[in-house]
């Protein structure tokens, strides 16, 4: 969608800053965003860029950097980590040849880590985009990442 | 056997989530249509006679909260309700169970306050996460607004409202209610200097309200069936009901909203199925990251916001995460400081500098520069510095772990 | 006021205003509570808690800097605890700090440390992380240095940036401990910073610091600070100047005195480099044989006096003229009118403010009274309404312009009247954006909606107007012919803004209006302000604080040099040549016979060189103008200047009039002297010496009594400038209360009548200067414009300045932070006629007028409308007064800078 678009289904108000953010980022194939969505978004709601890029550096859901089509947030607070995160995040770095932080070469799946997801139910737990997942102690990671193309 | 007893959850399972139809069916909105037909301060006055503690973790006076932002100013333009739905605190996910199964009970909590406050606006601010929460919200908003529910002059009075649903983007400080403000304006998460306090200088400088999911959808519920009948349940200084969350060691972990008053070897053997494995009770961390250890001399106490404080807990957003019988505590509370170091905004001194310093502490434990002792009582001294000089609660979080391992784990940190 | 209370910090009672700050109020009172994110200009921040207290009753310890007091607080500033406390926030700060310093700034944090005895490392107590947290340092900007290894998170930048500038260009990257400060997208050089240093002043340690002369500057080597006036634009802030081995090395703001309160901008700031300019004059030249060639002072001065003398002897005192300069001091100026007048023994003598702001000080004058402004700097911040028109403030008048940013932050509305885009539009609540030379329109239908809707101040008309109701019925019956329709016909602005803007002026509880040269460089200009006052006159926006009209001066003592006589109607003080009374009492005062003095009206900027392109003015005496830049029609004025028999020009640089000069001399920089500039709010402001003129520069005062001598007269004598100015004193009523004493520490507005006179804020407020005191409507009609584009030409020009240059640029092209920012010449197009005209941007194009031509590169933008084109004219290789039109505005002679028909060729 052209940005315009998207920005006409926000009033150009402070308190849609986050909501336009996101709304950007997710119309931003690479799932990221860019200086030209940044100064876009400024100029819409009459502020400076420089503010907006404080704005999306503070947030951790925002990327300045180009990422994956999907991206896998593995929950490692508390719970989750006392229920072994650190092992699906190194499996996960294994299966799929990538850092915290990076992006598959297919340019698939980035990998990150996220606080607490609100699934400590199902520990340990992540996202994968919207999707949830839990119970991953003995999970099939590729049974998982096949589902996503 | 102790039995739940779901206010909050009292339509789980009973209803589609997305059918307005159905909350309506069950008798939803009935306790906003009485509402609007009563003069405001009645409504607050039952509130605050309900004694309804925040259910966000300060456990302030519900009730008490409206009065004060209804009185801020007398002609004001403009006064704001939020709902803080930006859950993030560890272990905690109430309101995101009341968000995606019963939509509707929140925002009638949401519509009441808007009345009794006087706010013709309101907001709900979802972490970014909540993905399910979002969408079952946002469903829930336009059913609502078709429905005349929420708009102009509903039921025929002359109160008009609005909601709209405002989105987090990864920030677990922004659950602070003064931090959410900031960030609901579109800035960076910072906390604001307290006070003013909402009440009177909120959103935009507003008299804003800011409730918890949890304690919004508390109110229908205490309209519909009157204070009396609310302060019955639970107990005396924490009446009503909570929903906890156990995670961790146990069979069944998971969500179990109960009377107040009920224990934590209830809550653990009873509801949640008892400790995995068949292994003891070690620890449970109470009220998340920003909460404390208890050893199972607590396991007999009753839950609520002062039992707990005399045992130096706290109830927070009843989170309960459970350790059994060889679990770390080095582990879990390195975790902990990991957590807050990640989430520390930056702005204050105290907190920015003390998060590394913690670990800082704790890597010389691990690394046996130092003894379980020193450790110990090093963590104590810079988190009690934090705790007397940080700007916002985030830095004030630190000493509550700390302070009852010293209490209940001395010897086995 | 709020009432006063009663507390008591560690035993001590102090009285001070209910709700004022704990930790300014300890300050004001000696007790050094240490502090490093609060500074008084910013709202409180609570950052690095160093600030803790206990107060009686209150748990726990409380930042002094978030508390309001109230009566009987009882605080503890010092005890155990809390100074523990500060040392340990100080070591904790020390931890993630980078404590290296190069001895060329201030730093408050190394003093707090040193003072907590933390200076030295065996007394820390944290390990130094600063290393690995790999802070960078941004040095790309052309004027600062930015090292977060340095910064200690106060938010003093980012809140100078936002609360005092109004600029909101920096922020954090980041959050926790890694977090540091960003500017766009953390690159300085391409962020939206101007350059102003508002930042580097509030930084607290290295980490803000400026880049100019970064390594020669050593605190402990400076020879002196010297407060002065800045030699920019009108708003006359106060500068600091740092002076080591005899050269400036840093200028900062002056904190708490106005107009600016510490407040700069990027030329007062980082554009002092041109005084040490190599290219200063540094010794007198006399044109031999087409060649200029070094003289000493007295063979210079003798063969001026020797010429001016034989002018004077054969074509009579008229063939004499001289141009003054809104450069110069108050004591330059009044002693050059001086001498004008009774060594020439003409009134030919005008500036530049003739080419700027004439128009509107005639309407002002023939309608209130009063040429100046009528309110002061700060009361932008502060009224509830402002309309500003043709005035691009924010790059024109960037100090005055933080004041309209931070009333618009706490919501005052602010209406911008533009045909150009322009950055305050960013900040407006409604822009209104007439055709190029339909402003009488514009007003005419705003007037009418006023009535219309009544929204008129039928009292204020009644006590204040000249002939009351009677004069507002004609203005009433001239405006109902320009209805709304054909109100936005004229002037293409839409209706409902028309409404809109007329609504919110009328109705504010107060409101000011700026107006700037778009309004007044037109052949209408003076009609043009007779109608906004006459907007302002019938809703009653002025007579009261915070209401009014103020036109922001250009020129750092435009203001002043009129004041003190430098016009070719007006002796010292606004009074009138032509009346003999008046010529006896200068006649007096300056000790000659009257009769010597002229009482014939002068002649005006434009019309000297008419004049002596017609050979009747044979001699000029130019002081710091430079009229082949400044001129409209240059090609006009250089042969005009061709045509003078004998031209002497005093400057400071070599200018594009100096080759056409006789004589030139070398006169001394404003760092150079001692004097007083008049601000754009009338303020009398101190200009004192900070360095030593280069080679035989010399005072343009002690120049100009030099010549007198030499052609046979004295026009006093005088040791010192405070001398001169108590003269000034003398002969300008509405200064004779102000004295260089008085004046030391801030600046006094005129008028000032006597001694125990505290100066006046606002001008009118019981009634206006007329000779019957009231104020006179001038009903005007809408004239269509006679230049109009056509097939040949088929644009309008529209002209103006920039940010980073001034005037001719003489000064600011000589500094390289300035030039960094600019320094190419450009025309601007709307991208719309860029594509209809088959353009590319940035290519060079001729542009060329019924006046001239010239090459400059051309930009689409769409800060301009369609058919219309605006070109900056500070530079002199692209001159655009080559093309401008020395047609006249018939009541003010101000010529029509702001519309040219012109065509754009590519070349």
């Amino acid at each position: 969608m052209e940005r315009s678009e998207i920005l006409k289904q926000f009033e150009p108000a402070n308190e849609n800053m986050l909501n336009i953010l996101h709304a950007l980022q997710n119309n931003n194939s690479q799932n990221y965003l860019s200086e030209e969505d940044i100064k876009i978004a400024a100029n819409y709601l009459n502020t400076t860029y420089s503010h907006i890029y404080g704005v999306v550096t503070y947030y951790t859901m925002f990327s300045l950097k180009p990422r994956g089509k999907y991206i896998i947030r593995v929950c490692n607070s508390p719970v989750c980590n006392m229920e072994n995160s650190t092992k699906v995040i190194e499996e996960i770095k294994r299966f799929l040849s990538i850092e915290v932080g990076e992006t598959t070469d297919d340019k698939r799946f980035t990998l990150e880590l996220s606080e607490c997801l609100g699934r400590c139910g199902k520990a340990p737990g992540m996202m994968i985009n919207e999707d949830v997942i839990g119970n991953l102690d003995n999970v099939d990671f590729k049974s998982i990442f096949e589902n996503y193309n | 056997m102790i039995q739940e007893k779901r206010i909050t959850l009292k339509n789980l399972g009973k209803i589609n989530p997305e059918s307005i139809d159905d909350y309506i069916n069950v008798g939803g909105y009935k306790a906003f249509e009485k509402t609007v037909g009563r003069h405001h301060i009645e409504i607050i006055d039952e509130m605050v006679k309900s004694s309804l503690r925040g259910r966000g973790g300060a456990g302030f006076s519900a009730g008490l909260k409206e009065k004060f932002t209804s009185e801020a100013c007398l002609r004001c333009e403009q006064k704001y309700l939020i709902c803080n739905a930006d859950e993030g605190e560890p272990g905690t996910f109430k309101d995101r169970i009341i968000m995606e199964n019963d939509p509707h009970l929140m925002l009638e909590g949401m519509l009441i306050a808007a009345y009794a406050i006087g706010a013709s606006k309101a907001y709900i601010y979802i972490r970014g996460e909540y993905y399910k929460s979002i969408d079952r919200i946002n469903k829930a908003i336009s059913a609502a607004k078709e429905k005349g529910i929420i708009g102009k002059n509903v039921f025929g009075s002359a109160f008009s409202v609005d909601v709209e649903v405002k989105l987090g983007a990864g920030s677990y400080l922004c659950g602070e209610e003064l931090t959410l403000l900031e960030s609901l304006e579109g800035k960076r998460g910072y906390p604001r200097i307290k006070p003013p306090y909402p009440a009177e200088y909120g959103l935009y400088g507003k008299p804003t309200l800011i409730n918890n999911v949890e304690t919004l959808a508390t109110i229908p519920t205490i309209i519909e069936k009157g204070s009396d009948w609310y302060t019955s349940l639970g107990t005396e200084n924490s009446p009503g009901t909570k929903i906890f969350t156990i995670s961790g060691d146990v069979n069944k972990p998971g969500y179990y909203e109960t009377e107040m008053g009920i224990t934590l070897r209830e809550l653990i053997y009873e509801l949640a199925g008892g400790i995995k494995d068949g292994k003891a009770f070690y620890a449970a961390i109470l009220g998340g990251a920003a909460g404390t250890f208890v050893n199972e001399s607590v396991l007999d106490t009753p839950m609520g916001f002062d039992t707990l404080k005399e045992k130096g807990a706290v109830l927070g957003s009843g989170a309960i995460m459970v350790m059994s019988e060889g679990r770390s505590l080095f582990d879990m509370t390195n975790s902990i400081l990991e957590f807050f170091k990640h989430e520390s905004c930056g702005k204050c001194v105290p907190c920015r500098i003390g998060m590394p310093q913690l670990l800082h502490i704790m890597e010389n434990l691990k690394n046996n520069k130092i003894g379980r002792i020193e450790a110990l009582d090093l963590l104590l001294y810079e988190s009690e510095f934090m705790a007397k000089s940080s700007l916002c609660p985030l830095g004030q979080s630190p000493i509550l772990p700390i302070k009852s391992l010293k209490q209940y784990f001395e010897n086995e940190f | 006021m709020s009432k006063l209370v009663n507390i008591s910090i560690d035993g001590k009672k102090i009285q001070a205003p209910e709700g004022a700050n704990l930790l300014q109020v300890a300050h004001n009172n000696g007790i050094k509570i240490p502090s490093l994110c609060y500074h008084k200009k910013l709202t409180p921040t609570g950052a690095c808690r160093l600030c803790v207290t206990k107060i009686k009753g209150t748990n726990g310890l409380v930042m002094s800097c978030t508390v309001s007091i109230k009566e009987g607080m009882e605080i503890t500033a010092f005890d155990q605890e809390i100074e523990e406390t500060r040392k340990h926030i100080l070591d904790y700060l020390l931890a993630e700090h980078n404590d290296h310093y190069d001895g060329t700034y201030y730093d408050e944090f190394r003093e707090w440390v040193a003072h907590y005895g933390l200076d030295k490392p065996e007394n820390r107590k944290y390990p130094n992380i600063s290393k690995a947290l790999n802070y960078k340092i941004d040095d790309s900007s052309p004027v600062l240095t930015y090292d977060a290894s340095k910064c200690i998170k106060c938010f003093r930048c980012i809140k100078g940036c936002d609360e005092v500038q109004g600029k909101n260009v920096l922020s954090f990257s980041e959050r926790g401990i890694t977090s540091y400060i960003i500017a766009g997208f953390d690159q300085w050089n391409e962020s939206e910073c101007d350059g102003c240093g508002e930042c580097v002043q509030l930084c607290p340690t290295g980490a803000l610091v400026e880049k100019p002369h970064r390594d020669e500057v050593k605190l402990d080597k400076l020879d002196k600070k010297v407060i002065t006036t800045c030699p920019y634009c009108g708003v006359g802030c106060q500068l600091e100047l740092s002076v080591q081995d005899g050269k400036i090395v840093r200028s900062d703001g002056v904190e708490g005195v106005l107009p600016n309160d510490g407040r700069l901008c990027v030329k007062g700031r980082f554009g002092y480099d041109y005084v040490h300019s190599k290219e200063r004059l540094t010794t007198p030249l006399i044109k031999k044989n087409g060649e200029f060639v070094e003289a000493s002072w007295d063979e210079a001065l003798d063969l001026i006096a020797t010429k001016f003398s034989e002018i004077k002897e054969k074509y009579g005192n008229d063939a004499l003229a001289g141009y003054s300069s809104a450069k110069c001091t108050n004591e330059d100026n009044y002693l050059f009118q001086k001498f004008i007048r009774v060594v020439f023994g003409t009134n030919n003598i005008d500036y530049c403010t003739r080419l700027c702001h004439a128009s509107t000080v005639t309407a002002m004058l023939k309608s209130i009274g009063d040429g100046a402004g009528s309110n002061s700097i700060e009361d932008f911040a502060t009224t509830d309404c402002l309309f500003v028109t043709g005035n691009n403030i924010i790059e024109t008048h960037p100090v005055t312009a933080t004041y309209v940013k931070n009333g618009k932050y706490a919501g005052k509305k602010l209406i911008v009247c533009d045909p150009k885009w322009t950055p305050l539009v960013k900040y407006a609540d409604i822009w209104l954006q007439p055709r190029l030379g339909t402003d009488v329109a514009l007003l005419n239908g705003m007037i009418r909606v006023i009535i219309k809707e009544d929204l008129i101040d039928p009292d204020f008309i009644e006590k204040r107007v000249d002939r009351g109701m009677e004069a507002f019925e004609e203005l009433k019956q001239l405006v109902e012919k320009y209805t709304l329709e054909k109100t936005e016909e004229i002037t293409s602005v839409p209706k409902e803004k028309i409404i809109e803007a007329a609504r919110m002026y009328a109705t504010a509880r107060t409101a000011m209006i700026a107006t700037g040269m778009g309004m007044s460089q037109q052949v209408t200009g003076t009609n043009n302000v007779f109608s906004l006052i006459n907007m302002m006159m019938i809703t009653g926006q002025i007579g009261k604080e915070r209401a009014g009209i103020d036109p922001p001066r250009g020129q750092n003592n435009v203001q002043g040099a009129t004041d003190v006589g430098c016009s070719p109607l007006i002796y010292p003080g606004y009074i009138p040549i032509t009346n003999e009374e008046n010529r006896k009492r200068v006649a007096k005062l300056w000790n000659i016979d009257f009769e010597t003095l002229s009482g014939k009206p002068g002649l005006t900027t434009v019309e000297i060189m008419h004049a002596a392109y017609d050979k009747k003015v044979k001699g000029m005496y130019i002081m710091g103008e430079n009229p082949m830049v400044t001129d409209p029609d240059l090609n006009h004025t250089e042969k005009a200047l061709k045509k003078l028999d004998f031209l002497v020009v005093q400057d400071i640089f070599h200018t594009e009039t100096t080759p056409f000069a006789d004589v030139i001399l070398p006169a001394a920089s404003f760092a150079e002297k001692e004097g007083t500039f008049v601000n754009s709010d009338r303020r009398v402001i101190r200009v004192r010496k900070a360095v030593e003129s280069p080679g035989k520069a010399r005072d343009d005062w002690r120049i100009i009594v030099d010549i007198a001598e030499k052609m046979g007269y004295s026009i006093g004598n005088y040791n010192t400038e405070s001398e001169i100015f108590d003269e000034i004193a003398q002969a300008a009523p509405i200064m004779a209360g102000i004295s260089y004493d008085k004046i030391e520490h801030q600046g006094i507005q005129w008028p000032c009548p006597d001694k125990n006179h505290p100066g006046t804020s606002t001008l009118f407020l019981e009634k206006f200067n007329t000779p019957n005191g009231k104020g006179i409507l001038n009903p005007v009609e809408h004239v269509p414009q006679t230049e109009q584009p056509s097939k040949e030409f088929p644009f309008i020009l529209n002209t103006g300045r920039i940010l980073y240059h001034y005037h001719t640029s003489t000064m600011s092209r000589r500094n390289k932070a300035l030039t960094d920012f600019a320094n190419e010449s450009y025309v601007l197009m709307n991208p719309g006629d860029v594509v209809k005209f088959g353009f590319t941007n940035d290519e060079k194009v001729k542009l060329t007028s019924k006046q001239g031509e010239l090459v400059t590169s051309l930009q689409a933008s769409d800060q301009v409308a369609e058919g219309e084109l605006f070109m900056p004219w500070h530079y002199s290789e692209a001159p655009v007064n080559r093309l401008t039109r020395s047609d006249l505005d018939p009541f003010s002679k101000i010529a029509a800078f702001k519309l040219t028909a012109c065509k754009v060729e590519k070349i």
